[in-house]
């Protein structure tokens, strides 16, 4: 160590020992530069410009023109029925992802956690609607739903339960319902996945000797299963609700938020209420009432996390 | 052993039934891409292709339309690819290795961005590239997109710096190597496997991306697939054949890179997730 040291300048040294890194003080900002700069003015600006917005009346026809109007749009929302619908709305579009995504996911992931021949096939077969653009999973999912000649329909009809008129996305009653299977349907299999991942740090030794003692089925799984995957279902549930409220194509190419307004989410409110009803204010507001909900949902699954992890190591 | 063996039976119906719903949709595609356009309208229902119909990939790509919109898509998902993963390998290294203020304010900005849905700034996203005057043009994609994927590809990038010893370096700095040097020669051999994760990542969310890409592009031979694609609906000119075909071709690389970049790609997501 010493020969060494003999051959390596002072400075270089004393920077080295100083930071414990490599490079000058000056280092991390050269790398940081180019990134922060561009996220700066392609996230952070235009985020804040609608933040100003919010607070404006501004028509998407003049948007130069904009009067300041405080805490207006804001207190419009908080009085709009409609808008405590698209929140109802939004509400059930996220837990209906949620719960549906990580529930069919786990489903499937057990189902796969055994050693079967084609086990690799069925597994990246199972990925296909995760990969599959949403554009494209609209349409084909609207096609399929169409009312007169839709797979879906002839096949509802054929075990008695077909919708009246074979309306599906045409339905108040039926949109919401068939815009969440195709979203779910589209979600599972990364929680699949994940948690196939997750299944394989359980301990066969555990398993194996809880079904010796002749516990059942689903204390096996309560007892050695659901705390090893137990984190990281927290995290799917995370990643799934963020997911589904920023959601837009597959909701707004399938319905547009319709019929009646019965699969408006807040992003496809805000959308609509900016190029359909020019109104950029409006818009900015409602945005801004999303990104707070997203952190509030965020920074509380956070908090609730590291308390029972905590828990867990106590 | 009976009861095992009907466990058995039971687990595999219930796998094929997950497999066929998880491929249905795009298994519909392609069948009513190859049906002929008056059999999709009438009661019979075909469930298989009629690969006699293979024509109507043909139909689809002739006159250059669709095959253009792919060309857009290819080249707006490649650009946005290059330049995500040149910005998050600066500041992944950046976030893994030093310490500098604001670093918290870096890494919660970049959490923030996962959180903030497209269609929230695409207005001022829109005057912002109207000023730069790269409005219907492929370059303002790729800048919209990268803004949005590259926060992912630094937090998957960061983690597997973060995995890397740090002897390692120090070897390195020990002989004199610069930072940069270290970064390029050292640690990015290091991390291969999460660098194409973020690579596969970045290339299709600009290949999916549909809010900006329809908003900011006016002219029909600037337009991604997503958005020709989009323009499908409620136009009733064009066969639902041609219309599957078109969306099966757009559908088809996606899946098919997915598949094969499947595992890395799932565990560069939760890493990136967990640690972030």
């Amino acid at each position: 160590m010493t020969v060494i040291e003999k051959d390596v300048p002072r400075s270089a040294l004393r920077r080295g020992r100083r930071r414990g890194a490599v490079g000058s003080r000056w280092t991390p900002y050269a790398f940081l530069m180019v990134p922060v700069v561009y996220l700066t003015v392609f996230q952070a600006v235009p985020l804040l410009q609608e933040l100003r917005l919010s607070f404006t009346r501004t028509s998407l026809l003049n948007p130069g023109n904009n009067e300041w109007v405080r805490l207006d749009n804001f207190r419009a929302i908080v009085e709009d029925p409609e808008f405590i619908r698209t929140l109802t709305t939004t509400l059930i579009y996220v837990i209906v992802c949620v719960v549906g995504a990580i529930g069919i996911g786990l489903g499937t992931a057990l189902l796969l956690n055994v050693n079967f021949r084609g086990r690799g096939l069925a597994r990246a077969l199972v990925t296909v609607p995760w990969a599959a653009p949403g554009v494209a999973i609209a349409l084909v999912a609207a096609w399929m739903m169409n009312a007169q000649y839709g797979v879906v329909n002839r096949a509802l009809e054929a075990v008695g339960l077909g919708v009246p008129d074979g309306q599906i996305l045409a339905s108040e009653t039926y949109a919401l319902p068939a815009v969440l299977a195709t979203t779910v349907w589209q979600l599972f299999p990364f929680p699949t996945i994940v948690l196939l991942a997750a299944l394989q740090s359980v301990p066969k030794e555990t398993t194996e000797a809880a079904m010796m003692d002749g516990a059942g089925r689903w204390w096996t799984f309560r007892a050695a299963t659901w705390p090893v995957i137990r984190p990281t279902v927290a995290l799917l549930a995370v990643l799934m609700a963020i997911w589904s409220i920023r959601r837009f194509e597959l909701i707004w190419l399938m319905t547009k938020g319709g019929p009646l307004g019965s699969t408006r989410t807040i992003v496809i409110d805000l959308y609509s209420r900016a190029f359909e009803s020019n109104d950029l204010g409006m818009a900015a507001a409602i945005g801004m009432v999303g990104v707070v909900i997203s952190l509030l949902l965020v920074t509380g699954s956070l908090i609730v996390n590291r308390r029972a992890e905590k828990e867990a190591a106590a | 052993m009976r009861a095992t063996t009907a466990g058995t039976t039971a687990r595999i119906v219930a796998v094929l039934v997950v497999l066929g719903i998880a491929v249905f949709p795009l298994y519909w595609m392609l069948v009513t891409a190859l049906t002929r356009p008056d059999e999709l309208f009438s009661d019979s229902l075909r469930l298989v292709p009629d690969f006699s119909q293979l024509g109507s990939f043909g139909d689809a790509l002739a006159g250059g339309e669709v095959s253009g919109w792919l060309l857009n898509s290819f080249l707006i998902s490649v650009g946005t690819m290059a330049l995500s993963i040149a910005l998050a390998v600066p500041l992944a290294y950046a976030l893994s290795r030093f310490t500098f203020r604001g670093k918290v304010l870096v890494g919660l900005g970049l959490l923030l961005t996962q959180m903030l849905p497209e269609a929230l700034l695409v207005v001022p996203l829109f005057a912002i590239f109207r000023d730069l005057s790269l409005l219907n043009s492929r370059t303002g994609l790729v800048l919209a997109d990268s803004a949005f994927v590259m926060p992912i590809c630094a937090l998957i990038l960061k983690g597997a710096i973060d995995a890397i010893p740090r002897e390692i370096e120090e070897a390195a700095r020990m002989d004199g190597c610069r930072p940069l040097t270290i970064l390029t020669r050292i640690n990015l051999p290091l991390i291969v496997p999460s660098l194409s994760a973020a690579a596969v990542i970045a290339f299709f969310h600009a290949w999916n991306e549909y809010v900006f890409a329809v908003t900011f592009t006016f002219d029909l031979d600037k337009r991604p697939a997503s958005v020709g694609l989009a323009g499908f609906i409620g136009e009733l000119g064009t066969p639902m054949s041609t219309v599957m075909a078109v969306a099966f071709m757009f559908t088809l690389p996606a899946v098919a890179f997915y598949l094969f970049a499947q595992k890395y790609v799932v565990s560069g997501l939760t890493a990136g997730a967990v640690k972030g």
